[in-house]
């Protein structure tokens, strides 16, 4: 977790020509560019799809710091593996260090198109999370034709997160208020488990009671299993047809391009 | 554990879809099944608290922290490791879409890995002994070898997709696992089972109650 859920939330409901765009359309997007990105090979590729990610952040108007932060939150846990490649695979050794640790090309080739496909999609994912509330991606889903009874755990998880933050908060709150330091050495740490023990305790206790709450509030609003929700859906306007084909039209002609041996 | 985006070919994502996809289809039939109504909500709260749990950081000896995963937890919990899937898929498919914790490509691997075999090595195990020791004992071996197998997978698929070499990545994964899965997972699941079995049994599933 690298930002807090409500900046998360604040950024995703501004207004932009990105943030307008129908949920569907940039999910659909996300996961072309991602999985053209994973499929592709090429630095060349990778750049050209990172430029028109980054067109599409400035586009969407979200602060670039913000942006940029999270980017480089996320980076880290692939990015390490990225980093060791020019040592662990073999190859032609460019450059041998002490302890017979030898740094090879191959290796470092497949390290940068790692770390490169790495970047394209946290940034493509960055921007679809930072764009799209996480109620209507959820909502998106299903309108896909994501399986009901999985969709409706997906939206109502997303919409007690929240909640669960807000009682994480608290009980931490209620832990430092009595000085209580989890990462304090001098407590023994047999006894700090125990009180994160009863910290996910608490948590599972209370999903368990809120579970039963939300079930009879709803029952009392007309739920029932095959009960189904209505939402409303505003049509497509012309602008989603004109980016989800842009972005088809830039893979064509990359592929086109890559075929005639341009790029 | 969450493999990021290009780690894996997409041809070999497609082999974790499709196994995440029928396992998930017997899950959809397990709930429509045997969850009555009242237990969707259930899932859904569990699924969210279950997102506040992995974000509460555990220090671990040696100056590291890791977190829980809970599937295994779940899956006892509720009786059946369908649940456990369920509920971790719905927190991975979250993460991999809201904060980019873990890759799209490669969802599927990971819903097999923390998921799949997290929830049933968690649960199976968890069954097995429990006849032979007593249930709190039970609960720690089960959450302890769910996490390290899946660690110990994860290792084996980065290896079959050519990113890491298994024997670093066995060393690398499966001891940093080791060691959460013991305290983090392990413990602490313990320690949750106990207390939740003094004060609400009416809450873990009679089949997993001693």
């Amino acid at each position: 977790m690298n930002v807090s859920l409500n900046t998360l939330e604040l950024e995703a409901r501004k207004d932009s020509v990105i943030h307008n765009l129908d949920a569907r359309i940039k999910l659909i997007m996300t996961l072309i560019l991602i999985f053209y990105s994973v499929y592709s090979s090429d630095l060349l590729i990778l750049l050209l799809l990172e430029v028109y990610i980054v067109m599409l952040v400035l586009f969407s108007k979200i602060s670039i710091s913000y942006y940029v932060k999270r980017v480089i939150y996320i980076l880290p846990f692939g990015g390490f593996i990225a980093i060791f490649q020019p040592f662990i695979r073999p190859g032609t050794i460019l450059y041998s260090l002490p302890f017979g640790i030898n740094i090879s090309y191959e290796g470092t080739i497949f390290g940068i198109l790692l770390l490169s496909r790495l970047i394209v999609c946290i940034s493509m994912i960055v921007l679809f999370s930072s764009t799209t509330p996480m109620n209507s991606m959820i909502n998106s889903m299903r309108r896909l034709g994501f399986p009901k009874i999985l969709s409706m755990i997906l939206s109502m998880t997303v919409r007690y997160l929240f909640v669960f933050f807000e009682e994480l908060d608290n009980i931490r709150n209620a832990q430092k208020s009595r000085c209580f330091n989890l990462w304090n050495r001098k407590i023994s740490y047999i006894w700090r488990l125990k009180q994160i023990g009863y910290t996910i305790m608490g948590i599972f206790l209370s999903s368990f009671e809120k579970g039963e709450k939300i079930f009879f509030s709803m029952v009392s609003r007309g739920y029932s299993g095959e009960s189904r929700s209505y939402f409303k859906q505003p049509p497509l306007t012309i602008i989603n047809f004109y980016i989800i084909a842009l972005t088809i039209a830039i893979i064509i002609f990359i592929e086109i391009s890559k075929y005639y041996k341009i790029i | 554990m969450h493999i990021p985006d290009g780690f894996i070919p997409i041809s070999q994502c497609i082999v974790y879809y499709v196994i995440v996809i029928i396992v998930g289809y017997f899950a959809v039939n397990w709930a429509k099944n045997n969850l009555d109504e009242r237990q969707i909500p259930l899932l859904a709260v569990l699924g969210a608290g279950i997102f506040a749990i992995m974000a509460m950081n555990i220090p671990i000896p040696w100056g590291t922290s890791g977190h829980m995963i809970g599937s295994p937890l779940v899956s006892i919990l509720l009786g059946s490791p369908y649940a456990g899937f369920l509920v971790i898929s719905v927190v991975l498919i979250i993460q991999a879409l809201a904060f980019g914790d873990g890759g799209l490509t490669v969802l599927g691997a990971n819903i097999f890995n923390m998921g799949i075999i997290g929830s049933f090595v968690g649960f199976y195990v968890f069954k097995a002994l429990k006849p032979l020791i007593k249930s709190a004992g039970s609960v720690f071996i089960g959450s302890f070898l769910a996490i390290f197998i899946a660690a110990v997978a994860c290792a084996f698929e980065l290896s079959i997709a050519g990113t890491f070499p298994l024997e670093a990545g066995l060393i690398f994964m499966g001891l940093y696992h080791a060691v959460i899965g013991l305290v983090a997972e392990g413990v602490i699941s313990t320690i949750v089972y106990v207390t939740m079995k003094n004060l609400r049994p009416d809450l873990i599933s009679s089949g997993s109650l001693d």
